[in-house]
């Protein structure tokens, strides 16, 4: 695979009247609505039943979270202090989404666009390190982060998370810099900027659907890793949601009502951001064609 | 640029992840490879030592577990995978579409991507459970499709697809932006039906995207363990136990960690094999 | 453009996010000492612990107790990675299911001394002081009691009216109890923790005294204890529901929790969880009834406790803690407000515990001298991994038909006889 092979000239334009015909296609209930309906339903219903149960009384029955009570979201933000969890799954989450990102940009720049001495190594190095469950790699990892002062502090979860987001993230990432044609690349290069400059005002606002693949893939890895947050931590206030999930199911008590409290609480703000950022999932044409 | 310096860029690039790599995960694979080769049983301390290939061969013609769940993890990663591909691509193109309501759809439909699997697994338990989930209201009260042999695997998988399936809507959704849109409507004007120009525009397309995530997800579904650990332990009577679950039960349940290296170096020389062999017959990044 | 806005609005959140995070640390350079607890059991137990932290700050403010809170399915992996990485805390909560495994990696230090000169020196339960020094080959004591446990059937008081005696007046009860399509007298325990329940209600049954006989071989495939099994196995499905195959104790709860189910054996610790569910006045608890011999057998539950460090650096500091949890008002109010039996003799005589009607039963049945009582081989390291990992698929395949009741009893049997054989010589016992 080399760089030029990689071009696939193209130009763009967005087919605004091919859509206006295609709005009033009275096969797209059938095409369109209807299996998107069915999907939806087997995408909600697992919410719905989890918001039955953080809204309903614990001993309830109903299908409905009639009455409705609040009783379970106290009781994960208050006794098991959900407001701290929070914030440090934020700040993980965060980092590790930017360390990921960055690192991966580079690293998928150099498999998409250079051929080098080593490349098909570094591509099976990395799938190696996927092939290998984090639970065998604990201890040693512990060892590592402990030698380094990294224990019990958040900056252990940014690196072990983002160590592990890497392999995929840059492999991904390389996919959707390959699909950036590299002729406008080159353009701007005649036109006197550098590669770098030339990269970050051509390339990357092409690359937004896959920035924000890889991004919420690796903030969203991290916001759910359980084993990592609870094995290189022993702060109560440094433990993440997952852990705080964890605690309302155990051998004595199995609240499911908190349980879905906290659920709610874990899963609602990913959504809306995930609402709000998957605009930006469509290619980004008209920044770089402005820029170019 | 000097020619020096223009070599030396892919290495710039590349190594913080090397670096990292180095760093964090060398020692780390590596002592699961030593391991293997160790006898090293916290519940069986006195019996620690060097074990040659015992291990191995324990694993290879005494345990019938490990066989039955080389089997299960292969039928779980391929079901998994194609069901996952298939509605993944499928939503991908429905939400590609435009009509109105498209974010709340999407945000809806990418939704239970961002559920942890503690809650994940939860929140499948109860809607399994017959007396706390839905199918009672669906009028099977008594139906437990986790404890029957015969539903649990149609069981674990759907459950799993809920949370897969939007990854790979992402994916591809983000693939699909790729497609330029002159090249559909060359395809409409030379008569191509939507058929034809799905199998002979998006498709060849979307080949390197479909080619990494099968791949990827196949890696992650294959050691993923969470669900099934919480949903059915691996039951009943380990019909669900893959090799991974395997591994946790042996390393991390019994404590027997030189015989979890073992069978984690099988699963690695496994994926290996078959990532190798996954990318030579897709052609994986080749010119057509 | 907006991009770029957003992923500063990202870094900025996360800055802040951080420098907000960085105020929360430790005391140092103020002269006190911190300990670390690691709790074993983090969740419900936490605001409990956190009360009783406060308490010891208030009367000792030279010392602070760092809390921290570790689910209990993850415990054990837990301790073994932090041994292993060297980062033990100064005290922890530990039972003594796996005690035997922390004194093999010689993670923990003798209570002995610590007890001699103590002034809880002879308020401890001493059947619990007994069982904790009975897990190690060296006698010695390496965790401070706080609290026993002990199996009961919790039931509904609304479908049982008149708890059973023995064992048939039980299978009776549930198959009455049993309406289509959904109602059921009993739960079993197929999925994780199934075997100890099991060897609980076998025992029971049977009435043998002893897990070994004289000639270390098990007694698990005694006949009488595969009678007991077929018995309960024949249950599944018929008067308990299909799911109960893979029932862990969280589906186990979430089933008897919808109030359809009559009966459920656990034991006294889930007792808050069913309040809350079914309210106080309608559950009710009773003793593993008993088998056609008519002697009340009960295996004995792990014994839960506190246990210092070897590698704490405050090992008075920590010491002084333990004391403080096991004395007489913190075990009791610790143990009231869990429904569990104190392991301090004078919070035994507290007044709540009589007003508790199931801890007054438990109480009553562990102290009545016609009580027999099993220890489960708990000094095994492997008797965990035996009765978990290893056999319990083979349970689930009893209730599926795929295995015969003694069959898997001989299997069991034979593990834990070559496990003694093992461990007795390993430990030149």
């Amino acid at each position: 695979m080399s760089a030029d092979v990689m071009i696939r000239p193209r130009t763009r334009a967005v087919p605004a009247g091919a859509r206006r015909r295609r709005r009033r296609d009275p096969g797209r209930v059938l095409r369109l609505y209807i299996p998107l309906g069915m999907y939806l339903l087997f995408t909600l219903v697992p919410f719905y039943w989890m918001l039955v149960f953080a809204l309903r009384p614990a001993g309830s029955n109903a299908p409905v979270p009639w009455p409705i009570t609040f009783e379970h979201f106290e009781t994960v933000w208050n006794d098991i202090g959900y407001a701290v969890f929070f914030k440090n799954s934020v700040i993980v989450g965060v980092w590790s989404l930017l360390c990921t990102t960055v690192i991966a940009v580079m690293g998928g720049y150099a498999l998409a666009r250079y051929r080098f001495r080593g490349r098909n190594l570094f591509m099976v190095v990395l799938l190696c390190t996927q092939f290998i469950p984090g639970a065998m790699m604990l201890i040693p990892l512990f060892s590592i982060f402990k030698t380094l002062g990294l224990i019990n502090s958040l900056g252990s979860l940014v690196i072990a998370d983002t160590v592990f987001n890497l392999p995929l993230s840059i492999i991904l990432m390389s996919g959707f810099i390959s699909a950036v044609p590299y002729t406008v690349e080159e353009a701007a290069m005649v036109d006197g900027c550098t590669r770098l400059r030339g990269f970050l005002a051509i390339v990357l606002p092409q690359l937004r659907p896959g920035l924000i693949a890889v991004g919420s893939f690796a903030f969203i890895h991290t916001w759910n890793n359980f084993l990592f947050a609870l094995m290189f931590v022993s702060k109560q206030d440094s433990f993440t949601i997952p852990v705080g999930l964890s605690y309302t199911i155990g051998e004595y008590s199995a609240d499911f009502g908190a349980l879905a409290a906290g659920g709610v609480v874990a899963a609602l703000p990913v959504v809306c951001v995930f609402a709000v950022i998957q605009r930006y999932l469509v290619h980004g044409i008209s920044a770089g064609a402005v820029k170019g | 640029m000097t020619t020096m310096r223009r070599r030396a860029v892919p290495y710039l690039l590349i190594s913080p992840t090397v670096v990292l790599i180095a760093a964090f995960l060398v020692y780390p694979i590596g002592s699961v490879a030593y391991y293997s080769l160790q006898h090293r049983n916290l519940t069986r301390p006195w019996a620690d030592g060097f074990a040659g290939l015992d291990n191995f061969r324990q694993m290879l013609f005494e345990d019938e577990v490990f066989w039955h769940s080389l089997g299960f993890t292969a039928k779980w990663v391929a079901v998994e995978i194609a069901l996952q591909l298939i509605l993944g691509l499928a939503l991908a193109l429905i939400v590609n579409e435009s009509f109105i309501g498209r974010g709340l759809a999407r945000s809806l439909v990418f939704s239970p991507w961002a559920v942890s699997g503690v809650l994940t697994t939860g929140i499948w338990i109860l809607l399994y459970t017959p007396s706390t989930g839905v199918l009672r209201f669906l009028g099977r009260p008594e139906a437990a499709v986790l404890g029957n042999p015969d539903t649990v695997f149609p069981a674990v998988v759907v459950a799993e697809l809920w949370r897969g399936v939007p990854f790979f809507a992402i994916l591809l959704l983000a693939g699909l932006q790729g497609i330029p849109g002159e090249l559909y409507e060359a395809a409409a004007v030379d008569g191509a039906g939507r058929v034809r120009r799905f199998l002979h525009v998006t498709l060849p397309h979307l080949r390197d995207a479909i080619v990494l995530a099968t791949l990827l997800r196949g890696v992650w579904e294959f050691n993923n363990v969470d669900l099934l650990y919480t949903l059915t332990g691996g039951g009943p009577a380990q019909v669900t136990t893959t090799l991974p679950l395997y591994v946790a039960q042996r390393a991390v349940d019994s404590k027997d960690f030189g015989y979890g290296s073992a069978l984690t170096m099988a699963g690695f020389v496994i994926l290996l094999f078959c990532s190798i062999l996954y990318l030579r017959l897709s052609r994986f990044g080749e010119e057509r | 453009m907006k991009m770029k806005v957003a992923w500063a609005a990202l870094a900025v959140l996360a800055v802040t996010a951080t420098g907000c995070g960085s105020d929360s640390g430790s005391d140092a350079g103020s002269g006190k000492t911190t300990i670390t607890f690691w709790d074993n059991n983090g969740g419900t137990r936490t605001p409990i612990y956190q009360e009783l932290i406060k308490r010891f700050e208030a009367a000792n403010p030279s010392i602070h107790v760092e809390y921290v809170g570790i689910p209990i399915a993850s415990v054990q992996q837990k301790y073994d990675t932090a041994i292993a990485g060297g980062d033990t805390p100064d005290v922890g909560g530990v039972t003594t299911s796996y005690l035997a495994n922390l004194t093999g990696q010689q993670a923990l230090e003798p209570a002995d001394d610590w007890l001699a000169k103590s002034p809880v020196n002879g308020k401890l339960a001493q059947s619990m002081l007994d069982s904790v020094r009975k897990t190690v080959p060296d006698g010695k004591l390496y965790m401070v009691p706080n609290t026993s446990n002990m199996d009961v059937i919790w039931y509904l008081k609304d479908k049982l009216k008149q708890e059973p005696q023995t064992w048939d007046e039980f299978f009776k009860d549930a198959d009455e109890l049993t309406k289509k399509p959904d109602e059921y007298g009993y739960t079993i325990r197929g999925g994780a923790g199934s075997i100890f329940q099991v060897l609980a209600e076998m025992y029971s049954y049977s009435g043998i005294s002893e897990f070994f006989d004289a000639s270390g071989k098990s007694t698990v495939n005694d006949p009488k204890n595969a009678e007991f099994l077929t018995k309960m196995a024949g249950l599944y499905k018929k008067d308990t529901p299909e799911a109960d195959v893979t029932n862990d104790f969280p589906k186990m709860v979430a089933q008897f929790g919808t109030g359809k189910i009559a009966m459920m054996h656990h034991n006294l610790g889930s007792y808050n969880d069913h309040v809350k569910a079914h309210g106080k006045d309608n559950i009710g608890a009773f003793a593993l009834p008993t088998g056609p011999g008519g002697k009340r057998t009960i295996v004995a539950n792990p014994v839960d406790g506190f246990a210092v460090f070897k590698n704490s650096e405050h090992k008075d500091a920590a010491w002084k803690f333990v004391e403080f949890l096991v004395s007489h008002e913190s075990n009791s109010y610790w143990n009231q407000q869990t429904g569990q039996i104190p392991a301090n003799t004078e919070a035994q005589a507290d007044p709540w515990v009589q007003e508790l009607p199931h801890l007054k039963m438990a109480v009553d049945t562990l102290n009545d001298p016609n009580t027999q009582v099993v220890s489960p081989p708990y000094y095994l390291p492997q008797f965990s991994s035996i009765t978990k990992a290893e056999t319990e698929p083979l349970f689930q395949k009893v209730l599926l038909g795929q295995m015969k009741p003694q069959e898997f009893l001989d299997t069991l049997a034979q593990k834990l006889t070559d496990a003694q054989a093992e461990w007795k010589k390993a430990t030149g016992g």
